[in-house]
């Protein structure tokens, strides 16, 4: 394809799009380091960038008829071609969009939260670094690009996780999070080598074309989906997976609002979405994936129901509803998962930035300290992490509500009703876990304990009239992403149209009794807050959870399901004390023994080879006539 | 040529072994050196014997050189020997080993 790149304007936008993010980070860590301000700007002008580059791309290409690519060849090899480039259709367009805008704000935001601090150059480099690694991963046309990009967004992510390298938590988190999403790419690559091995390229357009069927097998489609999907689970901490996600809350809150609503996690259910053809070619990995999807979303629900940190409630509030966009997607809701993130990825950053702004403010994570520090008295955040928290327990007027139903009718699509079942258990869980955490922050605990929180009150009073100076600069994002979120559901079906007007022609309408499941998921989510309320809002409420009631299920929520336990317990005895000693043993007897032996045999065996050598003459004469009879023989006879 | 030339090889080649024998078999650096110089002879023989059954005189020329060599070789081993007696104390090969 010999295209002048300079004259086509889309080619134009796509390299600026993906490109500036990389060439600020450079120059941060190159030549800037030393002017926070001067770094952030850069930063921020190249996300900018980005972002008017995404949205032209996104303007200019709404009547999409089919995906454009360019590419130019990178790799060969003598039957591989490996290109190098990028694949504009929907869904990486609407993506692209999400993910600078995101970034955008984000940045914008952090110049309020992390203004002070030290390493504020070193955070914008990091920003734009991983700004770069997923506005790429949205594009790639093939999925070893996809992948490499993957890996540098998992690299980004670590990175910021452990910005406060100091703390020896946020070291252990960014680490745990790097590894446990390297457990998943694992499986991922290997599914990458099925593929090449199968099909011959890694193209996108030929996985999810008519190629993959022709040249895979049913059993090795769903052997690769599955180890796709692995890559997957790790980076959307779905369920074997998901405890590096709340850990990962040791970052700085933009970050967790970064990671958890548009780049790290948002890459997993994006992939998916983006080889989804290909995915639902197999079936049997598509129950799966259903499965899996299901678990995390009601486990992580259950976890949210107990934890008092306010960044952890919406972390495992991302587990779950990355679970609900699994779901969808693997029940065949392509628009609906596609959607879902869409909104997710607004609502869940406005909670995070709204969360981070309360962080920032009063210097504390817990709800109910939060609450006793006065903090809805700033109008702004609180009205924000409201109408954030409505979106995601699926309200009626805000974006969350319709994809949640989209979610829904996809769910209730499928013959088995127990997905469904557990589709609106989940629904309700959300609702119940959002809004209690609004409840016990906007209604301080009644002056029943007045005489102990009285000093507190002051203290917050006098925290609450002198807002922080960068007050301003932090609001104004979370303005704007709260008109996303209020309007973005309004555009359900110009969206619909952009992302499948194409791909299916028309959806079947549920009738009868499945025309009631949007009324019912709406119920359930009212049932929901309308728990909270019982139990945290009302004058007089006891403030305590109906799980809270239940001393060990509560335990088993809040220790997380035991999960890292298991963990642990399985890394100490199956590969401390199993694998690492058997290798150990291995090293020790085999290795070293068998260089040890072979040392010893060359020692023996100049010994036994010094004693034809001991002195005697007449011992090699005798060698030597020995020779030269035998040679003469073989000669002459 | 009154002895057949078969004969004039086969008292060579005992000569020959004989020598090897000793040179080989004997615990004395004297009795080494003196099979070499046996094997020289048997040698010698060979050649001579050679010459007179082909009537050419290369063979008597060798001779002549080997002479040469033995002479100097026994001159020059006798040396060593002695030198070797100096410093050991014994004309057993067996005792030559410090460079072991």
């Amino acid at each position: 394809m010999t295209i002048f790149w300079t004259e086509d304007a889309t080619l134009l936008a796509a390299i600026l799009a993906t490109l500036l993010p990389f060439v600020s980070f450079v120059l941060i860590m190159v030549l800037t380091r030393a002017r926070p301000r001067l770094s952030a700007g850069l930063s921020i002008v190249a996300v900018t960038v980005s972002l008017g580059c995404a949205l032209f791309l996104l303007v200019r290409h709404w009547n999409l008829q089919r995906p454009i690519q360019y590419t130019g060849r990178w790799l060969a090899s003598t039957s591989v071609e490996i290109p190098f480039g990028f694949l504009l259709d929907p869904v990486s367009l609407l993506m692209l969009v999400v993910v600078a805008g995101i970034c955008f704000l984000v940045q914008v935001y952090s110049l309020g939260y992390m203004a002070g601090d030290y390493g504020f150059s070193r955070y914008y480099a990091f920003m734009s670094l991983f700004a770069w690694a997923m506005l790429n991963l949205t594009l790639s046309p093939t999925i070893l690009q996809l992948y490499i990009f993957w890996e540098l967004v998992g690299l980004s992510s670590y990175l910021l996780i452990g910005f406060w390298y100091e703390k020896f938590s946020a070291t252990q988190a960014g680490k745990k999070a790097f590894v446990m999403t390297r457990a998943g790419d694992v499986a991922f690559f290997l599914g990458l080598l099925t593929v090449l091995v199968h099909l011959g390229n890694f193209n996108i357009l030929e996985m999810n074309g008519p190629q993959a069927v022709a040249h895979m097998s049913p059993a090795i489609l769903t052997l690769s989906a599955l180890l796709v999907f692995g890559g997957i689970v790790g980076k959307s901490a779905q369920f074997p997976l998901m405890t590096w996600l709340p850990d990962a809350m040791e970052g700085p809150t933009p970050v967790s609002a970064l990671l958890h609503s548009a780049t790290m996690v948002a890459a997993g259910v994006y992939l998916f979405a983006r080889l989804f053809p290909f995915f639902s070619l197999s079936p049997t990995a598509m129950t799966v994936f259903l499965a899996i999807g299901t678990i995390s979303m009601l486990l992580a629900s259950t976890m949210a129901m107990v934890d008092r940190d306010i960044k952890k409630v919406w972390a495992y509030s991302t587990i779950s509803q990355l679970g609900f966009m699994i779901m969808a997607l693997a029940a065949g809701g392509y628009f609906a998962g596609a959607f879902h993130l869409t909104t997710h990825a607004g609502f869940k950053a406005l909670l995070f930035l709204c969360s981070g702004l309360f962080i920032h403010c009063h210097g504390t994570n817990d709800i109910y300290e939060l609450a006793n520090h006065q903090c809805r008295r700033q109008r702004i955040p609180t009205i924000c992490l409201l109408i954030a928290a409505a979106a995601l327990s699926g309200l009626p007027p805000l974006s969350g509500f319709f994809s949640k139903e989209a979610i829904m009718a996809a769910l209730a699509g499928l013959s088995n009703p127990v997905w469904l079942a557990a589709g609106l258990l989940g629904v309700f869980m959300t609702a119940y876990y959002a809004f209690r955490v609004i409840f016990v922050i906007s209604f301080p605990k009644p002056p029943a304990k007045g005489s102990e929180s009285r000093p507190d009150s002051s203290a917050s009073g006098h925290d609450g009239s002198h807002l922080p100076p960068e007050y301003c600069v932090m609001a104004w994002p979370l303005i704007i992403l709260a008109l996303i979120t209020v309007l973005l559901g309004f555009f359900e079906s110009p969206l619909k149209h952009f992302l499948v007007g194409r791909l299916i022609a028309g959806e079947a309408h549920e009738s009868g009794a499945l025309a009631l499941v949007p009324y019912l998921a709406l119920a359930l989510s009212v049932a929901g807050v309308g728990l909270a309320w019982i139990e945290f809002g009302r004058r007089g409420a006891a403030r305590v959870g109906f799980v809270e009631r239940i001393p060990p299920l509560h335990k088993l929520f809040a220790e997380r399901w035991y999960i890292d336990d298991f963990y642990r317990l399985f890394v100490d005895r199956v590969i401390d004390r199993g694998i690492s000693t058997l290798f150990y043993e291995n090293d020790n007897k085999v290795i070293d023994g068998g260089i040890d032996g072979m040392c010893k045999g060359t020692v023996e065996g100049g010994r036994i080879v010094a004693l034809l050598n001991s002195g005697m003459i007449q011992y090699r004469l005798l060698v030597t006539f020995a020779v030269m009879v035998l040679l003469s023989l073989y000669f002459f006879f | 040529m009154i002895v057949p030339f078969s004969h004039v090889l086969m008292l060579a080649g005992i000569l020959f072994l004989l020598g090897m024998f000793c040179a080989v078999a004997r615990r004395n650096l004297i009795m080494i050196v003196l099979g070499v110089e046996i094997m020289l002879n048997a040698a010698s023989i060979a050649f001579v014997g050679a010459s007179v059954r082909w009537q050419s005189l290369e063979g008597q020329s060798f001779v002549l050189f080997i002479l040469a060599v033995a002479a100097t070789e026994v001159s020059v081993g006798l040396a060593i020997i002695v030198y070797a007696f100096r410093r050991t104390g014994s004309f057993d090969p067996g005792a030559y080993n410090i460079l072991r």
